[in-house]
């Protein structure tokens, strides 16, 4: 448990740096684009028509609620898991003078780009509403209380996912390849356009252990069902909390590594 | 307390490349789990970079460290700033540590000088309110204040690395790490620098000063340790670590001659005042350079030359018996010749000293002992340059021709009212 008092003193220190990191990743992406934070919501909006296309005129599937809304809901909350991850697999080998030269926690290039994304899941869970309301569906769910706990699982989650991500990517410079491949087919292994309760059969049984496809239907409890996410939202919140711990702890033992093998 | 304690580091590194692909993980993962590998040893391709290195340093110190290239310097300054870690023993140090290294690394180039202000000053620990207190004083260090809302990108090189120094200067550390920081920007801004790094080591600041430049660590530093193959090999006085230093390179400099030469340099002593062999010299003290020959057979007409290179090599003076029209006659079996200088001319700094043996005609060295005899030079002088003029200055008064008022002062009496 002291490692943890150690990692969370030194973070709350550091806390200024992992700011203003955030601010300059925020500033660089979106510096000289005419779209800035447009950006953050283009690729879920597009994808979004694409599925509404497939799922609504080709092979209906009926989803509760109008196909765009359930399958924006889900892209925004994909969206923001694998657009955080792509920036953090290479969040530590892309700066490689900071992390040679200057000591400071390793954890905030990471983090950092976790939180970057976080301000585009803010702009996109804004349009979301507007699309909500466009389909009439947006109502003042009591659940919606329980929006900032199904955010934070999705952050602790993709946090560790990140940590883990950027370091064995410093390591083995296959991650990078490797990582887009497994986060195409995810997103199919996860109810991001369709129910994936669908699939049935013992792949059913086996995607059923994705916690992405937890959490993603959390989103969808409490925006637009207006129910308490599932028992087994809560068992993978559970998780994410343990593997954060994990991914921390490794991440912390290896970062005096990190200068060595850059 | 002291400020810096190193307590018996060791520190090894891996020669060659890694793997850092997978397809090389399960061989490598796989002759870790078999292969009885003491993690206290050296594996095949390691070495030490670092040898059960200790020293500390107490609080108004400052500490040179100087030392051959690969000698482990750069080494031990990434295990101070915690880039790197030790393998075995410790390093503890005291309060907020202020590293003069790499001090525009965290600079991005698309950012503007302002931006980057404030992105260096967190990566350097600063809190934003900090900065802010200070950023007009760091602008105006760096000199940049038309350009601070430029993007560093268009940044000249100087420019960029004396905005990141300004940034550093004002960090206010308890332990003040600095490498090679005289070698940032025109002379007009490392006059400021050292200025800077003088304010924080009257203010009591402990320093740890990392250079090849030896003038710069006899001259700031209170202590200096020599550091060779990852061991400290000497820790004292500044002065005697860079003599230390010179003797330790001179086995490595060059000594030609011709494998026929009748006649050879067999040593060369260097002697103060009293008689004493020293490589340690006072401005405007004597200094006496013997050197000692054995000939074949007897050679007519040959000349003695000495030449003095300051350390970073720059050419202060040669000198010959030839053009001094001091014929030394028959060299013959085995003697010596002795040049005395009675006030050396020299400021404090590392100097080195050629000898050599001309043919007859003047045209060819004998024997030649290139920058072979390293000595320093120590003073309470703080003139700049290599050269000591003697000197007077003369005021011849103002407009009222009544009471000329005359001022005398020798450089002696100056000295001494500046203390």
């Amino acid at each position: 448990m002291t490692i943890f008092a150690e990692l969370l003193s030194e973070q709350w220190a550091y806390r200024e740096l992992l700011v203003r990191m955030t601010a300059r990743d925020l500033l660089l992406r979106y510096k000289q684009t005419v779209m800035g934070f447009g950006w953050a919501i283009f690729m879920p909006l597009v994808n979004t028509a694409i599925f509404s296309v497939i799922f609504t005129r080709v092979a209906t599937i009926d989803v509760g609620t109008a196909y765009p809304v359930y399958a924006f809901c889900g892209l925004v909350a994909w969206n923001f898991f694998a657009s955080a991850l792509r920036f953090s697999v290479t969040s530590l080998t892309s700066n490689p003078s900071l992390v040679t030269k200057v000591y400071f926690p390793r954890e905030i290039f990471p983090f950092s780009a976790v939180l970057v994304s976080v301000v585009d899941l803010a702009v996109a869970l804004g349009v979301l509403a507007v699309v909500m309301a466009y389909y009439g569906v947006l109502a003042p769910h009591a659940s919606l209380l329980l929006l900032p706990a199904v955010v934070t699982v999705l952050i602790v989650f993709t946090s560790a996912a990140a940590l883990f991500l950027s370091m064995a990517n410093l390591f083995y410079r296959d991650v990078k390849y490797l990582f887009e491949i497994v986060i195409a087919v995810w997103m199919f292994a996860t109810s991001v356009v369709y129910p994936i309760g669908r699939v049935g059969g013992r792949l059913g049984a086996l995607l059923a252990l994705n916690p992405l496809t937890h959490i993603v239907d959390a989103f969808r409890d409490v925006l637009i069902a207006g129910q308490a996410p599932a028992p087994a939202f809560w068992v993978t919140a559970a998780a994410s909390i343990v593997l954060l711990g994990a991914a921390w702890a490794a991440f912390h033992r290896a970062e005096f590594t990190f200068a060595e093998n850059l | 307390m002291s400020a810096v304690r190193v307590s018996g580091v060791w520190k090894k590194f891996r020669r060659g490349e890694r793997q850092d692909s997978l397809r090389d993980l399960v061989p490598a993962l796989i002759a870790r789990g078999f292969g009885r590998r003491a993690p206290e040893g050296l594996a095949k391709q390691e070495f030490w970079a670092l040898r059960d290195l200790s020293f500390e340093l107490q609080p108004g110190e400052a500490l040179g460290i100087i030392g051959p290239n690969g000698a482990g310097k750069s080494t031990l300054l990434k295990l101070l700033t915690k880039i790197l870690r030790p393998n075995r023993g410790e390093i503890s140090l005291q309060g907020r540590l202020g590293a003069l290294i790499e001090v525009s690394a965290g600079f991005h180039p698309d950012l503007t000088g302002r931006e980057n202000v404030y992105l260096q000053g967190a990566i350097m620990g600063m809190a934003r309110a900090e900065i802010k207190t200070k950023f007009d004083a760091i602008v105006d260090f760096a000199g940049v204040e038309e350009f601070i809302d430029t993007p560093v990108k268009r940044y000249s090189s100087g420019m960029n690395a004396r905005l990141g120094f300004a940034i550093a200067a004002h960090l206010d550390p308890d332990v003040l790490l600095i490498d090679e920081v005289l070698s940032v920007g025109d002379v007009g801004f490392q006059e400021k620098c050292v200025t800077r790094m003088r304010e924080l080591i009257a203010r009591g600041t402990p320093l740890i000063f990392v250079s090849h430049n030896l003038t710069a660590v006899v001259d700031l530093c209170t202590r200096a340790i020599l550091i060779d193959h990852g061991v400290v090999q000497y820790d004292g006085m500044p002065a005697d670590a860079v003599v230390a230093f010179r003797q330790s390179r001179r086995s490595e400099s060059a000594v030609t001659a011709a494998p026929d030469s009748p006649i050879r340099i067999t040593d060369v002593t260097l002697r103060r005042g009293d008689g004493e062999p020293s490589p340690l010299f006072q401005t405007g003290g004597p200094m006496t350079i013997r050197v000692g020959y054995k000939a074949q057979r007897p050679i007519d007409g040959a000349a003695i030359a000495i030449d003095v290179h300051s350390a970073d090599g720059v050419y202060c003076t040669g000198i010959n018996t030839r053009m001094d029209r001091c014929t030394l006659g028959t060299l013959s079996g085995e003697g010596a010749v002795e040049l005395a200088i009675p006030r050396l001319a020299l400021l404090p700094g590392c100097y080195t000293i050629s000898a050599g043996i001309l043919d007859p005609a003047g045209l060819r060295p004998l024997d030649l002992h290139a920058r072979a005899y390293p000595f320093s030079v120590a003073s309470d002088r703080r003139d700049f340059g290599f050269v000591y003029l003697e000197h007077n200055w003369r005021h011849d008064g103002s407009q009222q021709t009544t009471a000329r008022r005359r001022v005398r002062a020798t450089a002696g009496a100056i000295q001494e009212e500046l203390g």
